[in-house]
């Protein structure tokens, strides 16, 4: 807390003391015209680094990427109309990543709210169902409540995006500052105790099961379980799997790790999730792309589904035990609710292995030793994670290059793959790197750490501006695009679902390394195999921002591959 | 056994009630959470109770009861919202208010009926009309809206939304939840 009692000062004053009491360091913004008397204050703030994008879209996106790494609440600032809803897509991106950001707009003046004032847009009703709480100011001493509140609503329980705008009167009036926080809010019990009874039921229900799985999700990451959840593992000996968000809570190389479930999840992932007799659930919702078709999803399990949201609970799978609470403070209290059985499961843990031999030899040695000239996308990850030897932050964007990332990626740390997964949204990838890697150099111990974004071709040219973003604040993201000249997973689709007619997927590309280097960024195309470890190599030791183009294999697809709304027990292994 | 839910799809009225803070926008957070699955608000009622500073809402809408328990949910998750609960209609009495103005010659001939057999009660009486008021359950104000209009008497009706009684009282409803403040340090 930097300022507790300051007389006669602006609106926008308060709203950038209230910011920096918060602890918020970094902003992502975007000025324009209700705006203004913040930007114009702003400089008297040096605690507080503003970094100018070259989109909203962008700025919303660099607070998702700066929460998602730090776990801390990431903000982001725009104008009032277009500049507010070009935030609503990142917004409702981080409504169903569970992300903390605070996005702050401005509002035309309050007397003229619903005149169709110029850049007025109604931007609280647009932002209800896509916010976990939103909040318009009009008044000066509404400012200190409403952002202690949009903090700790955006952070408290299951996290999500907030929205605050503040109409350009309240910005310029004047009041006394006084700083209160807000630690809770009588209407919302944000962290639900663990009921002891579950807790030991929990334990009956582990110590009787066979056949047991966990199933981490993003939740894991969220309440910092992931030591918790290792100790539960190794405890029972329960193999561990991963949802596309849980990924990288667990280290890759963990024995009891058996990789990811859902559509383009691994073998023994969904496999195992079909055989189960118990899943454990921690921190994830059962989303259509980690079941499948619900109906004959793990047909032969019962469900202990750890959720701190209760809107989770039976929404798409029956539980037979929901805990209802902090995903860390859940497997805490099983672990100290009784003794786990520790079962020696040399046939459930030997699936594991016979899955992950079945999936080797049918798909990933096709990716990782293609006997083709044309590279893989699979490849080109596998040579990034051996390289930077797991230590890096990785981003995606959306599409096949997302799952290739995902699925071909190792993992040491835990917040280490940062990408869009309920709503998948192209263009989050750039930017979203970007604010990670802000996150990054926010702290000396891991200042170091390389933070690489896989982009599609297609996904790059949505928010490809943000370029300029990295040269602007000398942020080093080193930037990959796999480029198939397609928009390579509807390409995919088009061709295993819809007998091949390629419609709208096809792109006529630039040349992106003239791109890169317009933005005078160090830039490289790789066309062949043996330049591949060369260039990555060479990317990873630049000190500052790199651009590599890989050109890949322009009809590869991703496998293995759930069909959408079909069963786990159907795996696609290839064309 | 498998984790499958178990789907009834019969459509059924239900009935939400829901304590909320009194706060600009919560309104709108709730009819969303119907909006988006398509489904039609047949009766809405919002008034502050007793308690300052809280309302209730009342919805009726017709759902399946996995539909309801997602609505509830999504209402519960709302950060206004206090208390949410969900009813079928045959668990709580529900009563509508009803104006009906009527033809003053054809009242003053056959409105004995009126008053007598389906409960309504004169409010006003001019030379162009007169107008009835009935309490009760949809069903009793619908049939006496069809006995004037078969009788040719009805000229104008209208009905409010539905009320109900909770289970409890706000303060039993609410116990521990309103003697709190929002949590402010210093």
């Amino acid at each position: 807390m930097r300022y507790t009692d300051k007389e006669n000062i602006s609106g926008a004053d308060a709203l950038l003391a209230s910011l920096i009491n918060q602890g918020v360091e970094t902003v992502f913004g975007y000025p324009g015209g209700s705006i203004t008397p913040v930007y114009d204050r702003l400089q008297d703030y040096p605690e507080l680094h503003h970094l100018l994008t070259r989109h909203e879209q962008g700025a919303v996106h660099a607070a998702q990427g700066y929460a998602r790494v730090s776990n801390q609440t990431g903000v982001c600032m725009a104008t009032s109309g277009p500049g507010a809803t070009n935030l609503l897509t990142g917004i409702a991106d981080a409504m169903l990543d569970s992300t903390p950001v605070v996005c702050i707009a401005a509002q035309v003046p309050a007397a003229a709210l619903g005149t169709d004032f110029f850049q007025e847009a109604d931007m609280i009703n647009m932002t209800i169902p896509i916010t976990k709480w939103n909040y318009q100011i009009t008044r000066f001493d509404e400012i200190v409540p409403t952002i202690a509140k949009a903090f700790y609503v955006a952070r408290a329980g299951r996290p999500g995006p907030v929205y605050i705008e503040i109409t350009k009167n309240a910005l310029v009036e004047r009041g006394d500052y006084h700083w209160k926080p807000c630690t809770g809010i009588r209407s919302y019990n944000a962290v639900p105790s663990v009921e002891p009874q579950a807790a030991a039921d929990a334990v009956e229900m582990i110590n009787a099961a066979e056949r047991p799985l966990i199933i981490v999700g993003n939740g894991v990451k969220i309440s910092g379980a992931e030591a918790e959840v290792l100790q539960l593992a190794e405890a029972g000996n329960i193999p561990i799997a991963s949802t596309l968000m849980g990924l990288s809570s667990i280290p890759s190389d963990h024995p009891l790790y058996i990789g990811m479930v859902g559509m383009h999840g691994n073998v023994a992932g969904n496999r195992m999730t079909q055989e189960a007799d118990l899943l454990i659930a921690v921190g994830m919702r059962f989303s259509d792309r980690v079941t499948g078709d619900l109906k004959s999803y793990a047909p032969k399990a019962r469900v202990i589904h750890i959720e701190i949201d209760p809107v989770e609970i039976n929404k798409n799978v029956r539980t037979d035990l929901p805990i209802v609470a902090d995903a860390r403070e859940a497997v805490q209290a099983i672990l100290s609710a009784g003794t786990i059985t520790r079962k020696p499961r040399p046939e459930w843990l030997a699936e594991a292995a016979r899955y992950a031999k079945i999936e080797l030899d049918k798909v990933i040695n096709r990716q990782l030793h293609p006997n083709r000239e044309e590279l893989t996308m699979g490849e080109t990850v596998a040579t990034v994670a051996a390289l930077s030897k797991g230590e890096a932050v990785i981003v995606t964007d959306v599409g096949q290059h997302q799952m290739m990332a995902a699925r071909y990626s190792t993992y040491k740390h835990s917040r280490s793959l940062i990408t869009s997964g309920g709503l998948g949204t192209m263009g989050y990838g750039l930017p979203a790197a970007i604010g990670a890697k802000v996150a990054l150099n926010e702290c000396p111990s891991t200042a170091d750490r390389d933070v690489v974004v896989f982009l599609g071709d297609g996904g790059f040219q949505m928010t490809m501006q943000e370029l300029g973003t990295m040269i602007h604040w000398g942020i080093s993201v080193k930037v990959v695009v796999l480029n198939n000249s397609f928009l390579g997973m509807v390409r995919q689709w088009q061709q295993l679902f819809m007998e091949k007619r390629y419609n709208a997927t096809e792109l006529v590309n630039p040349d992106f390394v003239k791109i890169a280097e317009a933005y005078d960024i160090p830039a490289r195309r790789v066309t062949r195999r043996f330049e591949l470890q060369e260039a990555v190599q060479t990317m990873l030791d630049h000190k500052g921002p790199y651009f590599l183009e890989v050109i890949v294999g322009r009809e590869d697809n991703v496998f293995p591959m759930v069909p959408g709304g079909a069963s786990l027990d159907d795996l696609l292994y290839s064309e | 056994m498998a984790p499958i839910k178990d789907t009834d799809n019969t459509v059924r009225e239900y009935i939400i009630t829901v304590f909320t803070e009194n706060q600009v926008g919560v309104l709108g957070r709730i009819t969303s959470l119907f909006t988006r699955r398509k489904i039609n608000i047949e009766s809405l009622k919002v008034s502050e109770t007793p308690v300052k500073g809280i309302s209730m809402f009342t919805i009726h809408a017709f759902t399946t009861e996995d539909t309801a328990c997602r609505i509830l949910s999504g209402i519960e998750r709302i950060i206004e919202v206090l208390r949410a609960d969900k009813y079928r209609t045959d668990e709580l009495t529900a009563q509508q208010i009803a104006l009906y103005k009527v033809s003053p010659e054809l009242f003053l001939k056959n409105g004995d009926a009126c008053l007598k057999e389906y409960s309504a009660r004169v409010i006003e009486i001019n030379p162009e009309y007169v107008v009835l008021e009935r309490t009760g359950a949809k069903e009793e104000i619908e049939a006496l809206r069809k006995y004037l209009s078969d009788s040719g008497m009805l000229l104008q009706f209208t009905r409010s939304e539905n009320i109900v009684l909770h289970n409890s009282t706000v303060e039993t409803a609410l116990n521990g939840i309103i003697d709190r403040q929002d949590y402010l340090g210093d």
